[in-house]
């Protein structure tokens, strides 16, 4: 039931680290209801005051390399930590100006955050920004092609896959999610105002790892592509640290190549086009028919 | 438990397991209000199911022998014919779930029957079949639909909760719609999806823990394989058939494989069992 390797040396599958800092931008976005609640937004600033530092020791405890995913605005009120993401060797890349919600704006509006965000991300960091993620989801058709012409070389926005995948007509590669590989389905709480809005139990954090890592057998089983997107206010706090150092440890045990998105998506390359029945050719397909 | 005149299975088995899969893909609520053309994260979420995740289902079921039965609405046909073409090679059963996962309870009597016909259609296009069973797409029906069941040439339906063994629903000039009911403990919804936006299931709940699913299904297994029920389930590929799941129904299959006085049957094989034991009686 093994599919033939895609990747590089001989490793039988890939994975990726993907950390969303946010700051309080990513919680505001999601939950309006929160502005001007400090409590509140002190349980996302947790991640910018330590969640970050306990992050930043794990991944040069085990050598490894991260994509941190982050909206310019987070950087410009946190140029220190920014600045210790990057002499660390890590990627930096641009979740939109301000962390708009995508789902209110045109794509014009959505281009204007992705390009200010990608200069102001640039200029902060002495880096060129290769990497894109929706500040909360949405996507307007045009967006891959705006993408492209600011630079960007990848994205992990959309789902359909455990494969990296072409937006359809381009080379621009998806490194898909899964909501299975989230820390915040298992761990994300604040009692007023609810987040979730069911208020259901925080996860066991044995039996939470356990998940993942049964799903990273999974995805080593079949030769994929693991892609874990974490926060540092959930995973980064003392007690989740150590789950996520069991679950590094476990993957380093195996013949995975651990590697940033970018160098995935530059790899990524080599691949043949998408199939015409992939999820985002269909998508795309019919959107297309509903606008002719 | 088991009581006189109760159902006795085929080959002496003592009780039967009917596996049966909810091939939803992207259809559902999003695509019927529209809603789904400006949210690709979420289209792609639900086609990974018919495009990637089942085929590797198809494989776990063969190198286990199990038979199944999929639920499919007929636009997901249309979309990923190959996809569903190897669900019937590969000996498994194809049934009708709308055509873009409509409510039934939602829509009128002829609608119900326009859906019937529009998805008769495209399985003969398609597949090349003719099904034969129903399960009705996110819940409940009407008075009615048993009849435009029947009428549709359809001979069960997998739909209700209320019971653990097929019974029979009376319809006027037909024999007997047969009705398979499923439980929400062998759905895989309710322990294992989690969406964001839209949120499902509502509330943001947890993602349950693999180990403790697992032992939940096998307990619903064991006790109904020994009180000599029927059970199925109402699993989805694309909750399910991602790789650390499929690890988990591996697991399950295991053990449900381990016993041999169970009938694994697809849903049609159990319905027509049943409506000859009904006319011996």
């Amino acid at each position: 039931m093994t599919e033939s390797s895609r990747w590089p040396l001989g490793f039988q599958s890939a994975a990726i680290i993907t950390i969303d800092f946010n700051d309080i931008h990513g919680i505001l976005t999601q939950a309006p209801a929160v502005a001007g609640r400090d409590k509140t937004l002190s349980v996302w600033r947790y991640g910018t005051l330590r969640g970050v530092d306990r992050l930043l020791s794990l991944l040069a405890e085990k050598q490894l390399k991260a994509s941190w995913c982050l909206p310019a605005i987070v950087a410009e009120e946190q140029p220190e930590l920014v600045q210790r993401i990057i002499v660390d060797g890590h990627e930096i890349a641009c979740s939109g100006d301000r962390h708009e919600d995508f789902s209110t704006l045109t794509l014009e509006q959505q281009i204007a955050s992705i390009t200010r965000g990608c200069d102001k991300l640039a200029q902060l960091t002495g880096q060129p920004i290769q990497g894109f993620r929706t500040p909360a989801g949405q996507w307007k058709p045009g967006l891959a092609q705006a993408l492209i012409e600011q630079g960007i070389r990848w994205s992990s926005s959309w789902r359909g896959d455990d494969l990296p995948y072409f937006h359809p007509g381009t080379r621009l590669v998806e490194l898909p999610m899964h909501y299975t590989l989230e820390d915040e389905p298992y761990f994300a709480f604040n009692l007023s105002p609810a987040i979730p809005p069911g208020q259901s139990r925080i996860a066991p954090y044995g039996e939470t790892l356990d998940n993942l890592t049964q799903d990273f057998r999974g995805f080593h089983r079949f030769g994929l592509c693991y892609l874990l997107r974490l926060h540092p206010e959930i995973i980064g706090t003392a007690g989740r640290i150590g789950l996520l150092r069991s679950l590094l440890d476990t993957l380093q045990q195996h013949n995975v190549w651990i590697a940033t998105a970018q160098q995935v998506a530059a790899h990524w390359q080599s691949q043949p086009d998408n199939g015409a029945d992939h999820p985002a050719e269909v998508f795309t397909r019919i959107i297309g028919e509903n606008n002719a | 438990m088991q009581q006189p005149g109760a159902v006795r299975w085929p080959q002496g088995k003592r009780g039967c397991m009917a596996l049966a899969f909810d091939l939803d893909g992207p259809t559902g609520d999003a695509m019927l209000n529209g809603s789904l053309w400006s949210t690709p994260e979420y289209f792609t979420f639900g086609a990974y199911g018919p495009y990637r995740a089942l085929g590797r289902l198809l494989d776990l079921l063969r190198a286990f022998q199990l038979p199944a039965t999929f639920f499919v609405p007929a636009w997901v046909v249309e979309q990923w014919p190959q996809q569903c073409q190897a669900i019937i090679e590969q000996g498994h059963e194809v049934a009708y779930h709308g055509y873009r996962h409509e409510s039934f309870w939602a829509i009128s009597p002829e609608e119900q029957r326009a859906v019937m016909a529009k998805s008769a259609a495209i399985f003969k296009q398609y597949l090349g079949i003719t099904a034969c069973g129903f399960r009705t797409p996110s819940g409940d029906w009407h008075a009615e639909t048993p009849q435009i069941l029947r009428d549709a040439g359809v001979i069960y339906s997998s739909s209700m909760r209320g019971d653990d063994r097929p019974y029979s629903i009376p319809v006027a000039g037909h024999t007997p719609l047969v009705e398979i009911p499923g439980k929400w403990e062998m759905d895989d919804y309710a322990s294992l999806a989690y969406t964001r936006q839209p949120d499902f299931p509502k509330g943001g709940d947890r993602i349950a823990s693999y180990a403790h699913t697992r032992d939940n299904w096998q307990r619903e297994f064991d006790g109904a394989m020994d009180e000599g029920l029927c059970l199925t389930t109402l699993f989805h590929p694309k909750i399910s058939g991602q790789p650390g799941r499929l690890l988990l129904l591996e697991q399950l299959f295991e053990h449900m494989t381990a016993r041999d006085d169970v009938w694994f049957a697809r849903c049609d094989a159990v319905a027509h069992w049943y409506l000859q034991e009904q006319q011996h009686d």
